[in-house]
């Protein structure tokens, strides 16, 4: 092209017939004007850090329901020996298990990813090489927590199948 | 106050509205929560397999007791914002968004406020409930 276009002219449309850009680097908005797609997460080079960053927001995301899980314990509590007999059967359960097993890597994934964010937030390890590092530590290391408590609350008897 | 006189501190642009306040309220829920979390992976250890009688005996304790109900608080205002930052990013619809954050501010209203009323109850060997609701 020889000028660049003004910002959302459409008068200098770079699509000779607009609305049926087949590249897909390009949109019409509502209002009429074209603008460049961002590049799509298909361009990007896989990166330690995109699995990182989604794992916190799943995590983070059943944890939400995690709450209400540890809600439901708080009132089981409080409403007497048979209201808490019910919950602990319900959550000793093979599936119960399972479910609190789960909560337990999401806590740890997420604990050990908010620690990585606010290292960063610090700014420290932003290079591409330190970035990857803490990443993989904070996946590799919080499943590697959430793996040690289960086997000690297995081997310790406080919890049975 | 006026923005211009906001948007800039040494030299540094920055934001004019609430967005920094936003960031810095998930980094300090982030950073109170990472002893807390912890605390509440020793404390879940602790109680599994304690029973009726163990829970109860954990709750005895005021250092246990208010750490419960400050992990609890936090908890949820740092949930909050996450999931904030989820339903901004998917839902573009101004009415959805709008419905759907304030479900979601309702719900960890309920729970902080059900969650403080338990764990209170349960501090003091207040009797199970329903039995004696307001004793």
């Amino acid at each position: 092209m020889s000028i660049s276009p003004l910002p959302g002219d459409a008068s200098h449309d770079p699509t000779p017939n607009s609305g049926q850009d087949q590249t897909g680097r390009f949109v019409r908005q509502p209002n009429g004007r074209v603008r460049p797609l961002s590049p799509h997460l298909q361009v990007w080079r896989w990166h330690v850090t995109m699995l990182a960053s989604i794992l916190n927001r799943i995590t983070g995301g059943a944890l939400s329901v995690g709450a209400l899980f540890v809600a439901a314990w708080l009132a089981a509590l409080a409403f007497g020996p048979d209201a808490y007999a019910t919950y602990t059967a319900w959550m000793g359960s093979p599936l119960g298990l399972l479910v609190w097993f789960g909560l337990t890597v999401a806590l740890c994934i997420h604990l050990a990813g908010g620690v990585r964010h606010l290292i960063w937030d610090a700014g420290e390890g932003l290079t591409p090489k330190t970035a990857d590092v803490l990443s993989w530590l904070s996946i590799v290391g919080g499943v590697a927590l959430a793996v040690l408590v289960w086997v000690l609350l297995f081997t310790s008897g406080r919890v049975v199948l | 106050m006026s923005r211009l006189t906001k948007s800039y501190v040494k030299g540094v642009k920055v934001s004019e509205r609430h967005g920094a306040g936003e960031w810095v309220q998930e980094r300090l829920s982030s950073l109170i929560l990472v002893p807390l979390t912890l605390w509440g992976l020793w404390s879940g250890w602790m109680m599994s397999g304690a029973g009726y009688d163990g829970a109860l005996e954990w709750f005895r304790s005021p250092v246990n007791a208010t750490l419960l109900a400050v992990t609890l608080l936090v908890s949820l205002w740092h949930m909050n914002m996450g999931l904030k930052v989820i339903v901004d990013d998917y839902i573009h619809k101004p009415a959805s968004r709008t419905a759907l954050l304030t479900v979601i501010g309702l719900l960890c209203v309920v729970i902080a406020a059900a969650g403080v009323f338990f764990i209170v109850r349960l501090a003091l060997g207040s009797a199970p409930l329903p039995a004696g609701f307001g004793a």
